[in-house]
Parts: structure tokens; sequence; C-alpha cells
């Protein structure tokens, strides 16, 4: 800048101060505004908003999609748009570039005129980048999933999960209620007598630590397998926190679990005139007592129970597993502990679970969808009910 | 005697100097754009007190990071107020001084003769990115755990020194208990030690050249 340049400027700008204000009480005042404004934003935001609870870091869930702070989403996303091979002109020459110019740029702009309407390049250049970074960022925020899956976060929601992987991971061998006893069609410990998992002697005395330690590394000498993604098996922490969760409020009478968490995994009870459906009543029951052994990868005859169609379909046996209202079904008659031989005599079903038989009442459920022909909905079966009673 | 008690601070402390040169300093006519700037240095102070505080309760180590987020939400008496004015402070705090940039551009503030103010004022930036990148670490969830793997795997991508930039800022080549303790220790020793410098020389630049006027058309 030339010296009458800045001679010149000097001069408007005191002209600008005489004309002005004091800095206290009129600037300042201004300044506490917005400060006191900010704060109550920040109040609000913390009592209303909060802060979002996440799972505890899990180095072995490489499934995570990372989300970086929304400050530098525009950077993660505009790295998608730079070919792999010269990325690092994205991450680090471009970047650096930025920064080099915004430093510089007193001395690269060396237009002395301040009036916006005097300076369009460098204002232009200026609006095409923060829009240009709005945008990316708007981008980021509507095309990453929102969440790789949903995390249970309330009781409920983890209780019932931790129902599940109990059903799916833990039932063929330790049982529907932990409860052990002699092993059937597990490959390898094939008549090993488990002791309970769930008797006050053991449950009193693991604590939620050794639990989920349990369950990450297994007891191999035993025979437990191990079920944590770091030893092989295919669970995360939040899933293994979720059925220590699980099998603490269960069995442990020295806790209670809320009521509305109870009742979310419990398995309906049926009314005397009630029709059972495969959505509101024989899914739950296939997942807690069947599911653990009847999914793919498991000794089964291939039959799958993880949907309806799967059930009604699959199987060695499939014409004759679920017949329309007949109780003679293999299915009905394996859960009521028959087996099923061939005409050789040899055994081809052993009854079901092979473990220890159901409840009376689970066995009703049952034969009760059987013989009404196995509706899927409950809607399919209320319709039935209100046939039935015309 | 309220009196005499100030003449006597004011003859040994120069109070009446202090008032004189900053608060009753005549400026410019400006309008509520030129808030952002202090709004800024609001929320860097409250970042300051409500960080502190956090520090009491926090421990920077793999096993108990976080455990002791969960129990300042939880168990610590407005613990949840302090974490999260601290959490949404900090978006707030980029926010205001990305938009104070905006403005002090628009209005070519950045020329003479406040190009030094203009360096650091990016220094400052540069520095609240820091925080913000180091901070998001700290509770040790997910989020922050995958967020860092990745974004340290940027730094990485540097050629020729890339990867030696990532073993420093992980302390081995993978996330560990050293990156949490280097980036709790950038995060409330080196970054805020240096921002204070910073922002204490931004200031006395912006009281020593006064606030820049609003600019007419013919200038
Ligand atoms: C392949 C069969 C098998 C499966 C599946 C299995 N376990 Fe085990 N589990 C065992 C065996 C065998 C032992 C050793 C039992 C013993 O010491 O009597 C054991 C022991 C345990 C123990 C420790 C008992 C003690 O206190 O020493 C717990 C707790 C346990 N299992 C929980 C689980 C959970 C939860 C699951 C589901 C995620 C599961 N197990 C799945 C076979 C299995
Ligand atoms: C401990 C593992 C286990 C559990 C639990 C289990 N099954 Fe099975 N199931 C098997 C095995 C193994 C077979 C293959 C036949 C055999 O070896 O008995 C089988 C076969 C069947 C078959 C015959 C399929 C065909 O097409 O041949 C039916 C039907 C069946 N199971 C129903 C059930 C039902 C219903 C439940 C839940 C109430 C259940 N199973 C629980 C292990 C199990
Ligand atoms: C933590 C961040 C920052 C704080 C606390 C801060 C604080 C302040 C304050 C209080 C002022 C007085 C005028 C006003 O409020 O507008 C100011 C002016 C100024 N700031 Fe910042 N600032 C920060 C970031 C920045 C950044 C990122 C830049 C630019 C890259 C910048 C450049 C300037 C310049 C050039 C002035 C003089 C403007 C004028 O006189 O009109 N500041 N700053």
């Amino acid at each position: 800048m030339k010296e009458e340049q800045k001679k010149a400027y000097k001069r408007k700008y005191e002209q600008a101060k005489r004309k002005g204000v004091k800095f206290w009480p009129d600037i300042i005042y201004k300044d506490l505004l917005v400060s006191f404004g900010i704060f109550i934003l920040l109040v609000g935001l913390a009592a209303f908003v909060g802060v979002a609870v996440e799972p505890k870091a899990d180095p072995s869930d490489a499934s995570y999609v990372p989300r970086p702070e929304w400050y530098f989403l525009f950077l993660f996303e505009f790295l998608k748009f730079v070919p792999g091979k010269i990325e690092w002109i994205g991450t680090f020459v471009l970047p650096v570039l930025v920064i080099l110019v915004l430093f510089a740029l007193p001395f690269l702009d060396r237009n002395p005129l301040r009036h916006w309407k005097n300076r369009l390049t460098g204002i232009s250049i200026m609006g095409v980048v923060v829009l240009g970074m709005v945008g990316l960022t708007v981008r980021s925020v509507l095309t990453t999933p929102k969440k790789e899956e949903a995390v249970a976060s309330t009781i409920q929601e983890k209780y019932a999960l931790g129902e599940d992987l109990y059903s799916v991971n833990c039932v063929e061998c330790h049982g529907p209620d932990g409860e052990g006893g002699v092993i059937a069609g597990v490959e390898g410990l094939e008549g090993v007598d488990l002791k309970s998992i769930s008797s006050r002697d053991e449950i009193y005395t693991r604590s939620d630590e050794t639990l989920a330690a349990i369950i990450d590394y297994g007891q191999q000498d035993q025979g437990m397998p191990p079920f944590g993604l770091a030893y092989g098996g295919e669970l995360k922490k939040s899933e293994i926190d979720a059925l220590v969760m699980y099998m603490r409020y269960t069995w442990d009478d020295r806790v209670e679990l809320p009521s509305d968490a109870a009742s979310a995994g419990a398995i309906p009870e049926l009314s005397a005139e009630e029709i059972p459906s495969y959505e509101v009543h024989i899914s739950r029951l296939a997942k807690r007592y069947c599911i653990s052994c009847h999914r793919p990868g498991k000794e089964n005859n291939n039959y799958l129970m993880g949907s309806y169609q799967e059930m009604l379909t699959s199987g060695d046996n499939a014409d004759h597993n679920l017949i329309p209202g007949d109780l003679d079904s293999y299915l009905i008659l394996a859960i009521n502990g028959q087996s099923i031989l061939d005409e050789n005599g040899e055994e081809i079903i052993q009854r079901m679970p092979p473990t220890k038989m159901m409840k009376e009442e689970y066995i009703h459920i049952f034969e009760v969808w059987v013989l009404n022909g196995m509706p899927e909905t409950a809607s399919d079966a209320e319709a039935l009910t209100v046939q039935g009673q015309e | 005697m309220a009196q005499n008690v100030y003449d006597w601070l004011d003859e040994r402390l120069g109070l009446q100097a202090i008032y004189d040169a900053i608060l009753d300093r005549e400026v410019p006519k400006v309008n509520w754009w030129f808030t952002l700037g202090s709004a800024s240095l609001f929320l860097g102070l409250m970042q300051g007190i409500t960080g502190i505080l956090l520090s009491v309760y926090y421990v920077p180590t793999p096993d108990h990071a976080y455990d002791s987020i969960t129990y300042i939400m939880t168990g610590v008496k407005f613990g949840w107020l302090i974490l999260g004015i601290h959490h949404w402070g900090a978006s707030l705090l980029i926010l205001t001084a990305f938009i104070h940039m905006l403005r002090v551009f628009f209005y070519g503030a950045y020329k003479y003769p406040r190009e030094v103010t203009w360096i650091t004022g990016v220094m400052l930036l540069i520095g609240a990115l820091g925080m913000g990148f180091t901070g998001y670490l700290l509770p040790w969830n997910q989020r922050s755990y995958w967020a860092t793997t990745v974004g340290t795997e940027i730094a990485g991508s540097v050629p020729g020194i890339g990867n030696i930039i990532l073993r420093i800022l992980r302390g081995g080549t993978d996330l560990s208990a050293l990156t949490l303790s280097r980036f709790f220790s950038l995060h409330i020793w080196i970054f805020p030690a240096i921002l204070l410098a910073v922002v204490l020389t931004h200031l006395y630049l912006v009281i020593r050249l006064g606030i820049s006027n609003i600019p007419d058309e013919d200038s």
C-alpha cells in the first residue's frame, strides 16, 4: 500500500471515529446482549437436546460407519470425489493451500478498496467457496446412512435384544432358562451334562464383568465357545452387554426389571377363544426355543425357522412338518416328545427341542395354530376367530 | 471512603489508564455483525470454565473414559449441564468464529493496518478446529473412536512423511491408550496455552488499532 493511500485511510477512519460512539457502554452492551443470548441458547441445547449417548468404543467392530464432527463433514464429503490414487492431493495439498491462502490473504489482495462493490472478484470467490462447503455438508448429512443399526438405548430395547441374542446363541446348550442339563444335538458336546447358569449359586457369584468376559472369550477348556468378535465369535461389545443385562434381570432375584421392559419380550398368553398367529405368538416361541438350532449352518435337517415362509417350506420333510389341521404333523409330534421313525424304524427326527420339552401351554399354542391352518398375521387369525364364532 | 480506596489503588495499578484505553475509547458506529468476535470470546471462556470443571471427573484412559463421561452425565449434580454446554459450545464457537471471519472478509477489515489481526485470527480458527478434533476422541465412544481412526488416517495419507505423522498422532500404529493421553494433553494443555496467547494478541491488536468502520461505496 502506498503512503498516500494509508494516509487517506487513516483520515477516513478518524472521521468515522469522530462520528462514532464510545466502546463503553454503546458497543459493550450489544456484545453482552449477544453473549447472554448465546448463553441461554447453550443451556437450552444442553437441557432439551442434550448429548447423544453412544456405545463405548469397540475397536473390534469395524462395521461402524465413521462420522466426523459436523464441521469436518465438508472435507470428508469432498474426499469422496478425489480418486484414490491422488487422494493425498485432497487430504494434504489442498487443505494446506487453503490455509496458506488464508494466512496470506492481506498480502495477496492488494486492492486498497474495501466496499464489496469494489471487490467483486474476491467476494465471489469467497461466496463460491462458502456455498460449496455448505453444499458438501448438506450432501454428507443426506447421504450418510442414519446409523449402521439401531443401537439399543433404552432398557427395554436392550433387554429385548439380550433375550433374542440369548435364544439364538445360548439356548441349544444352556436351555431356554439357563437351566443346563444334558446336551443333545450339539456337535462335539453330545451328552455333556451342563450345570445351571441361572441358579442363585451361579448368578449371585458372577459379576456382570465376569459374565461378559466368559461370553467374550468363552471357557474353551470346558466347551463354552467364545462369542466376542475379537475371539472369533460374532457378538459385539454392546450385544454382550445386552446379553448380560438380560441374564441379570431374568435370573437374579435381587434386581427387578422395570415393568415396561418386562412386557416387551414376553410371550403373549393365549385366551380361550383366541387363535394364535405366526406374527404374534409362533415367531416369538420359535425365537426363544427353536431358532438356536434352526438357522443356517446348524444341523437341523435343513429346517429353518427364521420366517413364516421358511417354517412352511423348508426342511427335509417339508411335506410332513406342517399340515393344516393335522395334529400328526411332524412338528407337533416332535414337540410333544415323539420321535419320528422312517419305514425301517430308524429315527429321523428326535423330540423337539431335543434338550427339554417346552411348557405345556406353549405346545398348546403350536397345536391350535396348526389346527387353524397356520395363520400368518394377527388379522388373519382374527378373521378365523370371527368365522369360528358365526 | 470508596473514592479513597480507588485513588489508592489507581495510583499503584493505573486503573484510570486501563479504563481510558480499553473502555472509554472512541469507536466507529458499527452493526450487530461486529458482535461475533466477542461472542466467540465469550464461548471460548465458557469452554475454558466448563472444561476445567469436566477435568475434575474425567479420566483419560480407555478403560475409564467412557464410564467417567457416563458418570458425569448421570451421577454428578449438574454434570449433564456442564457437559452439555461444553459439547454444544464447541460447535457454536466454530460457527461464530467462522461467521466472524466472513464478516471481517466482507468489510475488508483484514486490510491495512489490520493484517496481523487477521493472521492471528486464522491461527485462532485452526486452533479451534484442533480443539474440536482432539476433544472429539475423549469420550471414547464408537463415534469418537472411528471418527478419529479415519481422521488420523487422513493425516497419514500425506506422501512421504504421512506414516510418521500418523504414528506421532496415534502414538503407535493403532489407536490406543497412548493416542487418548496424547489427545488429552493436546486438548487441555497444549492447544489452550497457544490459543490463550494468540487470543490475547488478537485482542490487543483489536484495541490498539480500533474496530474498523463500515466502508462506504467510494472506499
Ligand atoms: C456349544 C455349547 C454352548 C453354547 C452355545 C454356549 N455355552 Fe456357555 N457353556 C458351555 C459349556 C460346556 C460351559 C462349561 C459349563 C460348566 O462348567 O458346567 C459353559 C459355561 C458358561 C458359563 C459359565 C458357567 C460358570 O459359571 O462356570 C456362562 C455364564 C455361560 N456359559 C453363558 C453362555 C451364554 C450367555 C451363551 C450364549 C451367548 C452361551 N453360554 C453359549 C457351552 C455352551
Ligand atoms: C438343540 C437344537 C434344536 C432345537 C433347540 C430345536 N431343534 Fe428341531 N431339529 C434339530 C435337529 C438336529 C434336527 C434334525 C433331526 C434330528 O436330528 O432330530 C431337527 C429337526 C426338526 C424338525 C424336522 C425337520 C425336517 O424337515 O426334517 C422339526 C419340525 C423341528 N426340528 C422342529 C423344532 C421346533 C418346533 C423347535 C422349537 C420348539 C425345535 N425344533 C428346536 C435340533 C433342534
Ligand atoms: C476464537 C476465535 C476468535 C476470537 C475470540 C476473536 C475475537 C475478536 C474480537 C473480540 C474482535 C473485535 C471486533 C469484533 O468483535 O468483530 C475481533 C476482530 C477481528 N478479528 Fe477476530 N476473533 C476470533 C477469530 C478470528 C478469525 C478466525 C479471524 C480471521 C481469520 C479473525 C480476524 C479478525 C480481524 C481481522 C479483526 C479486526 C476486525 C475489525 O477491526 O473490524 N478473528 N476478533
